[in-house]
This record gives structure tokens, sequence and C-alpha cells, in this order.
């Protein structure tokens, strides 16, 4: 294979960490020389991240199914689905490095430069095909993630840092068990274990630990906030740095989907049994419980970062219809919208704190009636939110409704439950929207622009709210730039999985959930 | 066949896409550029609407794949048959004129921009539903229309019920797109596609449909049309400026839920057709008798749309969805007017809207005047205007069905329909005027009066006399049916009833409002009925819902997820084993949480070291 493209992937990583160590060694570096340089950092993988994209879904470049070995010798390696997944990442994190550029903070030289590392480690996971490294680049972008909240954080910081760093190890811990487990009974050799091998290596083997499927599902799952291994999420992204928030709920969280679905559904019947029927209440939780959640929030960031759990809900849902029904539309439709929400998820973060830059808060009562004061922001907000509830146009709505259509088969009332969340997230959304936005201003607003006067959005965060809905309205009225790319791979991880529920040497013999 | 003609589709749908998108990011500051910008595009995709409405009969098609989840195809595409047509132009005919309107209407109006780009949105949404040949593709759109209303009702979003009502207006629909979608997913498990024509060949094909596939679709049409429970949202969505309650709320968006009715019409059980038949009709009786009780002109007229979408609901019921596109048609013409009519009473009068407040506008703005009460002379269906000819079928429709019932709520519906009508000439016009506002009320400018001209006196009088004329007979096949079946006999029981409504109802509120002065007659008389018909109880419902059920349900989750998931799990099992651990180290947790961290990576690489060794 050529070996342009795997060059171009190890610079779109590799770029943003070495930046960040100039940064971190250079710490009294002047400020335009480090602002110059951190905006090279983000931006390179910005552009290399969606060229990737095109490239791998052109038919000349692809052809392989599931496996996507050497690119180059070092490990680092796209497939159908980290190929949409690493652009997604790519374009949040240069949006997130134009915030983070515009704040002003204390170490901004170590700020900046821990950002760019927590970049170029969500970028290594998806840019590797290898479990180990798959493994290491998601430790390598958590410890900066821990770093940047406790330090630069918002109000209540070190408790939300806390309680993150204890779940998301014990996530970590329980997942890399069942890692290893499945790699030790495939019988690859660590070195070599990349997705597909393991995968190929558990189609012919003899037993798999009971445990392991579930260790796998419930350690990543924590990292992806499904129910009820949420807590640490919604306090974990509002105490964190904006820019952080928007590369952690956006992408970096998609790493725990990603290795669910490589892992877990291609190879560890995790749909099956009763492990299956936990899989499913839980994601069913994330959309009903979740959602109910977000109905109860008074602060804005705070109803973000809920709305970030809830919208896992029908992702969780996609994978686990694609284990039971055998077919891959869920799983394309999950992986869609795992793109689009990354996207519409870092949009309305960043327009968050836009918001709070100017009102001094984000608590809803407090608001009111900013339009009239910052119509573009209110705009991109109110754009932000329709992309995040689905509104046709934006990506989202791809992945959700497909999501819907994917469970057809599956009792109404199921399908009911998990299709309510286009009511319960258009009432959460559109009333944060009318509180902040809409109605007179308030008292506590006019006050604060009475003292400090404030203007609309500036051009730095205008163009990095662009960026990104400009991407998710690209993918909306453009889907088969995902599809195609996402199309084989699902299917091939359909079929194993399929293969391996039905394999009748398994420990714990599959008949799937048919409810 | 005709490539030709796809392209023509091509240019009216995305026309309107072009100019909003044009408006949204570059005419923000340049309101007055914009505005001709979307009247002219209006005009335009009206021009190609009826090119293509003469252009044959033969069915357009174009279809198109955007992209395949596995086995399911997403895909885009135009059916473009009789009803297509019909649609097609009667909704950019009535746009254009609405946009004209516009023109003068919001003149003054610091974000005259994005009001026009929000019409110019709308009208690609719209159109959407009409071009759309697979329930994908109308589901896309159906959203989009339920966004361009709710960005238009928001437009004087400084305003708390502005905002409020828009964000009613969304999330009831969305309430109605829940069975919707639900409806097209049961189609694909059933079917396996989502295309018009195959589904139509399926439904042939199969001996019942189930109850279920037309019950869910229905619910998208309820929201959308506003038919009972989920009609709430229609009269608040008078928040908006009053082109877009006439444009919106009367002619078109409403009207969308009928055409998709009449469109999968072969989905539908009989059991789905009876319920919708028995809804449509007891809602037109209400509705029309709560139109009674608003004061607001605006209001009035919101309540009169619910009871023509309640006898649009009949007739598909009953089983006649070319009646229920006709009456469709010739309802836009006349409401339309009727709300540019207001619209052009409220301008006149300084952006005054209690009725109460108005009186001897007659003379004041002629123009207006006179094409309102022609309007409202269709919407009683007086005998050979266009109103009469849909409305009167209906009617007709429901005798010879043999349902009385029906009939019966019909009949009281004429009878509404001809009281309130009678009542707002009356306050409206007539009498003297009864506030400041009203005595210094001026005629309208001519981009205001045009449109009321075009609409009302060719379209609802000339238009019902011509209706077959005008319009080439092979393209207009549901009207031409629906008109072979009603002819004026004195004695068919449609007209006894409209005739006796008449008289009684539109003489009789004439002359019953004139008796009070600057107060509801009816209210006076009888305060407890005047209350009734307010209707203000189904809000209270939803409210108390919203509030008692909803709010504390959710604060209560969130509790227990604080409680049990947060608390319990986490300061329990999740700082128990720190604790333990920081005990064994002899180091405190929260001293460092770096250092915490370090240390959990420190266990999990020995841990690792330790398996790969032992393996």
């Amino acid at each position: 294979m050529d070996t342009f493209p795997a060059t171009l992937l190890a610079l779109a990583i590799t770029a943003p960490i070495i930046v960040g160590l100039i940064l971190l060694a250079g710490r009294d570096l002047p400020r335009s020389f480090a602002s110059g340089f951190a905006f090279g950092g983000f931006a390179i993988p910005a552009v290399l991240g969606p060229w990737l994209l095109i490239l791998w879904s052109n038919p000349s470049t692809t052809g392989q199914q599931f496996q996507s070995e050497g690119f180059w010798g070092f490990g680092f390696a796209l497939n159908g689905l980290s190929a949409p997944l690493l652009a997604m990442t790519s374009l949040v994190g240069l949006a997130a490095g134009i915030k983070a550029l515009t704040q002003e903070v204390e170490g901004r030289n170590t700020y900046l430069g821990l950002i760019l590392f927590m970049l170029g480690g969500t970028l290594g996971v998806f840019g590797t095909n290898h479990l180990v490294g798959f493994y290491f680049f998601h430790e390598f972008a958590l410890i900066p993630t821990f770093i940047l909240t406790l330090f630069w954080g918002g109000e209540g910081r070190r408790p939300a840092a806390m309680q993150m760093a204890i779940y998301l190890t014990a996530g970590a811990m329980a997942s890399l068990a069942g890692i290893l487990i499945a790699i030790d009974v495939s019988g690859v050799d660590i070195g070599g274990a990349t997705f597909v091998k393991v995968a190929d290596g558990l189609q012919n083997a003899q037993q798999l630990p009971a445990a392991t499927g579930a260790l796998v599902l419930f350690g990543l799952g924590t990292l992806a906030s499904l129910f009820p291994f949420h807590s640490w999420a919604a306090p974990g992204y509002s105490a964190a740095p904006t820019p952080v928030s928007m590369l952690h709920a956006g992408a970096l969280k998609k790493f725990g989907l990603y290795g669910i679905i490589l892992l877990g559904l291609s190879s560890l019947d995790i749909t099956g049994g009763s492990l299956g029927t936990w899989f499913l209440w839980f994601a069913v939780a994330n959309v009903l419980l979740i959602g109910l959640i977000c109905l109860a929030q008074r602060d804005l960031k705070q109803l973000l970062s809920w709305s970030s759990v809830a919208h896992m809900g029908p992702i969780f849902l996609g994978i686990w219809v694609c284990g039971v029904s055998g077919k891959a539309d869920g799983l394309d439709a999950a992986a869609f919208l795992m793109v689009a929400h990354g996207l519409s998820c870092a949009a309305l973060f960043l327009l968050a704190n836009a918001v709070r830059a100017r009102a001094g808060t984000y608590r809803l009562d407090e608001l009111g009636g900013l339009a009239t004061r910052t119509p573009v922001l209110a705009a991109l907000f109110i754009a932000a939110t329709m992309a995040s509830i689905g509104l046709p146009g934006f990506g989202n709505f791809w992945g959700e409704v497909g999501i819907f259509l994917a469970l057809r088969a599956q009792p109404l009332w199921l399908q009911a439950l998990v299709a309510s969340t286009v009511v319960i997230s258009a009432a959460y959304a559109l009333r944060a929207v009318a509180s902040t936005f809409f109605g007179p201003a308030s008292e506590a607003l006019e006050k604060r622009f009475a003292s400090a006067p404030f203007g609309d959005l500036g051009w730095a965060e205008r163009f990095a709210a662009f960026i990104l809905l400009g991407a998710s309205l690209t993918i909306g009225f453009v889907p088969s730039l995902i599809t195609k790319s996402v199309n084989p791979v699902a299917a091939g991880v359909t079929t194993y999985s399929q293969h391996n529920a039905k394999a009748p040497a398994k420990a714990a013999p599959a008949a799937p959930a048919k409810r | 066949m005709p490539s030709d003609l796809s392209s023509l589709v091509h240019w009216i749908l995305f026309l309107p896409l072009g100019a909003a998108a044009l408006s949204a990011l570059f005419l923000r500051r340049a309101g007055g550029l914009a505005a001709w910008l979307s009247t002219a595009t209006a005009f335009i995709i009206a021009g190609l609407s009826l090119k293509l409405l003469t252009a044959g009969t033969a069915d357009v098609t174009w279809h198109v794949e955007l992209a395949k989840f596995g086995g399911i195809s997403l895909g885009f595409g135009y059916l473009i048959d009789a009803n297509a047509r019909l649609m097609l132009f009667v909704v950019s005919f009535v746009a254009a004129w609405i946009h004209l309107f516009s023109v003068g209407y919001m003149k003054e109006d610091a974000a005259r921009g994005r009001f026009f780009a929000g019409l110019s949105i709308f009208m690609f949404s719209i159109l959407g539903i009409v071009v759309a040949d697979n329930l994908l593709m109308t589901f896309i759109f159906w959203e989009l229309v339920g966004f361009s209303s709710y960005m238009l009702i928001a437009h004087y979003f400084d305003k708390d019920y502005a905002a409020a009502a828009s964000k009613k207006a969304f999330i009831v629909n969305r309430v109605g797109d829940l069975g919707f979608i639900l409806g097209i997913a049961m189609c694909l498990s059933l079917y396996g596609t989502l295309d018009f024509t195959a589904l139509k060949d399926h439904a042939a094909g199969a001996k019942a449909i189930p109850v279920a596939v037309g019950a869910l679709l229905m619910c998208g049409f309820l929201g959308k049309s506003a038919q009972f429970p989920l009609h709430v949202w229609l009269t608040d969505a008078m928040a908006g400026p009053t082109p877009v309650s006439a444009l919106i709320h009367a002619a078109t968006m409403v009207a969308a839920g009928v055409y998709f009715m009449a469109r999968v019409s072969f989905l539908l059980a009989p059991e789905v057709l009876h319920f919708i038949a028995i809804s449509g009709a007891s809602m037109a009786a209400l509705a029309g008798l709560c139109a009674l009780a608003q004061t607001d002109i605006k209001k009035s007229l919101a309540y009169s749309t619910l009871a023509h979408l309640g006898i649009m609901g009949c007739a598909i019921g009953l089983g006649h969805p070319e009646l229920a596109l006709m009456h469709m048609a010739m309802h836009a013409f006349f409401k339309a007017t009727l709300f540019l009519g207001a619209g052009s009473v409220i301008h006149g009068c300084h952006h005054e809207q209690d009725m109460l407040k108005m009186g001897g506008l007659l003379k004041k703005m002629p123009l207006t005047a006179a094409t309102f009460i022609a309007a409202t002379l269709s919407n009683c269906a007086v005998p050979f205007l266009a109103g009469w000819y849909s409305k009167d079928a209906i009617i007709e429709a429901a005798f010879h069905g043999g349902h009385l019932a029906i009939f019966a709520f019909l009949s009281l519906a004429a009878l509404a329909t001809c009281l309130y009508s009678g009542r707002m000439i009356r306050l409206v016009f007539l009498g003297e005027a009864n506030s400041e506002e009203a005595a210094h009320a001026h005629e309208s400018p001519w981009t205001m009066t045009l449109p009321l001209v075009v609409l009302g006196l060719v379209y609802s009088v000339a238009g019902g006399f011509l209706a077959h004329a005008i319009i080439p007979a092979g393209s207009l096949q549901p009207i031409g049916k629906a008109l072979g079946e009603i002819a004026f006999h004195l004695d068919a029981p449609s007209t006894i009833v409209g005739l006796i409504s008449l008289a009684v109802g539109f003489f009789g509120a004439l002359k019953f409002y004139g008796t009070v002065r600057g107060a509801d007659a009816l209210q006076v008389i009888s305060p407890r009925v005047y209350h009734v018909l307010e209707h203000r109880w189904m809000d209270g419902l939803y409210r108390w819902y919203v509030d008692a059920v909803q709010r504390r349900l959710a604060e209560f989750i969130a509790f227990l997820d604080l409680l049990l998931i947060n608390g319990v799990a986490v300061r329990w099992i999740g700082a128990g084993v720190p604790a333990v651990l920081g005990y064994l180290t002899g180091r405190s947790f929260h001293r460092g949480q770096t250092r915490a961290y370090a240390l959990w990576i420190v266990l999990g690489s020995l841990f690792l070291a330790w398996f790969l060794i032992a393996r």
C-alpha cells in the first residue's frame, strides 16, 4: 500500500504531541511565539484528519474490510470506523485549540501544551490498530485531562477531578483486564495484538471466561458514561475548562464506544445472554432516566454535561441492536451519531462558555434575553442546540433516526421508550435556549451590562463554531462521507459478532435477547 | 420520463434554501435587500409551479440514494403526482403573495433579514414535504417545517409570550413526530421499504393493513395539523408576526398534515379513518364555538383554522382524501386573505389586536374591508364561492355515507362558522370606532392591499366560480373528481344546512353583536358560557402535567441518582477503596489527586507486567 497516507497519519498524531512537548519545555517562550506554535499543533491534524477520511473513503485506497494492517510499521493505522472519528477529533481539537488560545490563563504555555497532549492522545486512540497502543493512547490523553481539570478547572474542580480519576481509572482497569484476557484467549502474541488478529483468534478460540464481555462492556462503558457508571461525567465536564470539556465529551469519550464495538461487539458476545439484557436496560436508562435528570437541571453547563451523557443512550442502543438483530444498520447509525455528537457537543460547550463570559453565570434563572445583545451568539447556539436534538440538515439527525429505524424489529414499547428522546431532548434543550436568550433581559444581565459592557461573539470563537457546525452540516447533507467509510467495517463487525454468538463452544450460549 | 421537469423541481426546492442561506449569512443588516430577494424567489417558485402544473399530467419522479445504513437506503427523491402539483401551486402561489404583503408589513422591523430568511427556509421545508417520494424524506422536511415555524413564532423573542409559544409549538409537534417516526420504522419493518410507490404496491397486495401503522403515522398529522389533542400550539402560535400566521398557521404548514394523510391514505386502516373522522368533526364544532369567545382577532381566526382543519381531517376519515385536498386549497386562499386582512387591520390600527376596541373600519379601510368580507363569505360557504364547493361537498359526503353523528357535528360547525364570521365583521368593520387607534385607522400601502385583492377577490370569489375552468382539468384530477360528486340542489341536506346557518348564524350574529358596545354581547349575557368557550382548560391540563408530574418526576429521579448512584456508589465504594489503599500506603488521597492517579497507573502497570510474565 502507498505509504503516503501512513505518513500523513503519523504526522497528524505526532504533530500536536511534539508541539506540546516544546511548549511544556519552553514555559517562558514568548507569547506570540507560543501562540503560533500551538496553533500549528492544532491546525495540522485538522487539515490532515478530513483529508485522511477522504483518502480512506476513496475506493482505490480501501478495499480491506475489518483489517487495516500496516499503514506504517510503527503501529499507526486507520480503519473505516476510526477514520471518521479521527477526522472529527481533529476538527474538535482545532476548535478547542482556538478557544484555548483566546483564554487568559496562568501558565499559558503549560496549559496549551497539555491540551495538545490531550489532542494527540485522542488522535492516537483512533490512529492505531493495536490493542495495547489503543489503551496506551487513551491513558496518555486522560492524564492531561485530570491535570487540566484540577488546576485550570472551574467551580468544584477538586472533587470532580477526584471522582473522575477514580471512575475512569477503575473503568480503565476493568477494561484492561478484559482486553488482556481476550488477547490471551485469542492466542495472539501481545506484540502483534491488533483488533483484527484478536478478533480472528477469538473466532476459533475454544472458551472465553464468562466475565470477559462484562469487563470490557462495563469497563469501557464507564469511560463512555454508560448508566449507572455515569456519575463522574456531568461534574467532570462541568468543572473542566472549556477546551477540555470539548475534547473530552466530544472526542475522547468515544474511545469507550470504539473499543466496545471493535472488541466487545465483534468478539465477546456482549449482546447475548443476561449480559445483553443488562446492556439493553442500562442503555435505555441512559436515554430515559438521564434525559429526565436533564430536565431537572438549573445550570446551563450542567445541563449540557448531562445531556451529553443522555445522548450516549441511542449510541449504545445502536450497538446493542446490531448484535441482537445481526444487521449492520444499527452500528452504521451509531457510528454516525458518534461523529456527529462530537461536533455538536463541542460546539455547545464552546458557545455556553461564551455565554458565561458575558453574563458571568451559567445559572438559567439568572440568564435571559441575551439574544438582543448578542444575536450571532444566539443564532449559533440555537443552531448547535438544533444539531444536538437531531434537526435534519445536521449530522445527528441521521444517527438518531438510523438508530430508531434499526430498532424496528424490537417490540413497540421499547422503540417508543427510545424514541421518546426526541421529545425529552427538545424539552430541555429549548428550555435552555429560551431561558438564556429569549424573553426580556434579566435584571442580573442588565446590571452586568451596565457595569461591564460586552459585545457579540468574537471572530476567533465564531470561526471555531463555524468549523464544528459546518462539519456537522456537511455530513448532514452528504451522509455518504461517513457511511462509505463505516459501512464495510460495520458489516464486518456484524459478521464476526454473529459468528461468535452462534459458536457452540462458547462459555455463554447465545440466545440473543429477543424481548 | 422528463428529466427537464425534475430539474424544474430542483429549482423549486432549492431556490428558497439558497435565498435563506444568503440572507442569513450576508444580509442580516440589509433587511430591505433580503426582503426583496426572498419575495422575488417566492414569485419565481410560483411561476415554476404553475409551469409544472400546466406541463402535463404524467408523474415526475427522480431519486438518488444519499447513503446506506446496513440494508436501509436513505433516499432523496421526488414524486410529483396530481396531488403534488396542486399542492405545489397552492403553497407557492399563496406564499408569494404573503411574501409581498410582508414587505409592507415588516417595513419597520429591525430584524427583517432574519424574518425573510425564516420565510424562505420555511418555503424550502414545506415544498420538500410536497415533493418527497419516501417517508424518510417526508420526515426530514416535516422536522424542518417544525423548526422554521419555531424560528418565525419566536420572531419577537424578547417577549415572554413569544418565547413560550415557540417552544410550545416545537415540543408539541415533536410529540406527534415521535409517533410518526415509530410509524415509519413499522413500515420499514413490515414492507422493507419507505418509498411511497413501493408501499402502495405492498398495501394493494396485502390483505389488511395493521391498524398500528396508520395510527402511528397519524400522530404526525395530529401534531402538524393541530388536531385534538395536539391542537394547543396553534392558537399560541399567533405570537408570531401576522404574515407568519397567514402563511404557516392558515395556508400551508397545517395543510401539510392533510396532504400527507392523503398521500398515505392507502396505509390507513378503517379504524384509523373512523377515529380521524369523529375527532375531526367534533373538533370542527368545538373550535368553531371557541372562536366566539376570543377577543384577539388573530386568535379568533386561529380557532377558525382549527375548525377547518377538523373538517379536512373528517373528509380524510370519511374516505375522501381528494375532498380534503380540495378544501385545503380553497381554505388556503380565503384563510390567507382573512389573516392578511387581519394583519392589515392590525397595521392600520397601530398594532391593536383586540376586536372589541375596533369598529367602523369599513369606511377607513375600504379595500381591506371588501376583501375581508368577501373571504368571510367564502368561509361561511355562501353558494358558488370557493369555500362552498369544498365544505359542502364534505358535509354532503358525511350525509350520503350515512354518518349522521358526523353530519350533525359538521352542521354545528357550519353554524358556528357563520356565527363567528358575523361577529367578526360586526365588531371590526361595522358600528362606531371603539378606541383612539381605530378612530385614526388608515388604509395600508399597496404592497399589503395588492395581495389582499389578488388572493381575496380573485381566488376566494372568482376562483370559486371558475374552479374548473381556470386550471387545466387534467392536472386537477382530485378537484375534478370532487366537483363531479356535488351539484347545487336546493333540497340537498348540505345546502339546506348551509343556507339555514347563513341566515340564522351570520345575520343573527350581525344583529346580536350590535346590541352591546365595547364589550362582547355573549359575555354580558352569559359569562359562564363565554368562559367555557374561551378554552383555557386544555392548556391548564398540559401545564399541570408539565409542572406537577413531569418536573417532579425529573427532580425525583435526579435526587435518586444523586443519593443512590452517586452517593452510595461513589462515596461508599468509590471513596472506600481509595481510603483503604490510602490507609495502607500511609497517604491520604485527598492531598494530591495527581499523585493518587499516578499510584493507580503504577498498580496497573504492575498488573500488566504480572500478567505478561505469568502467561
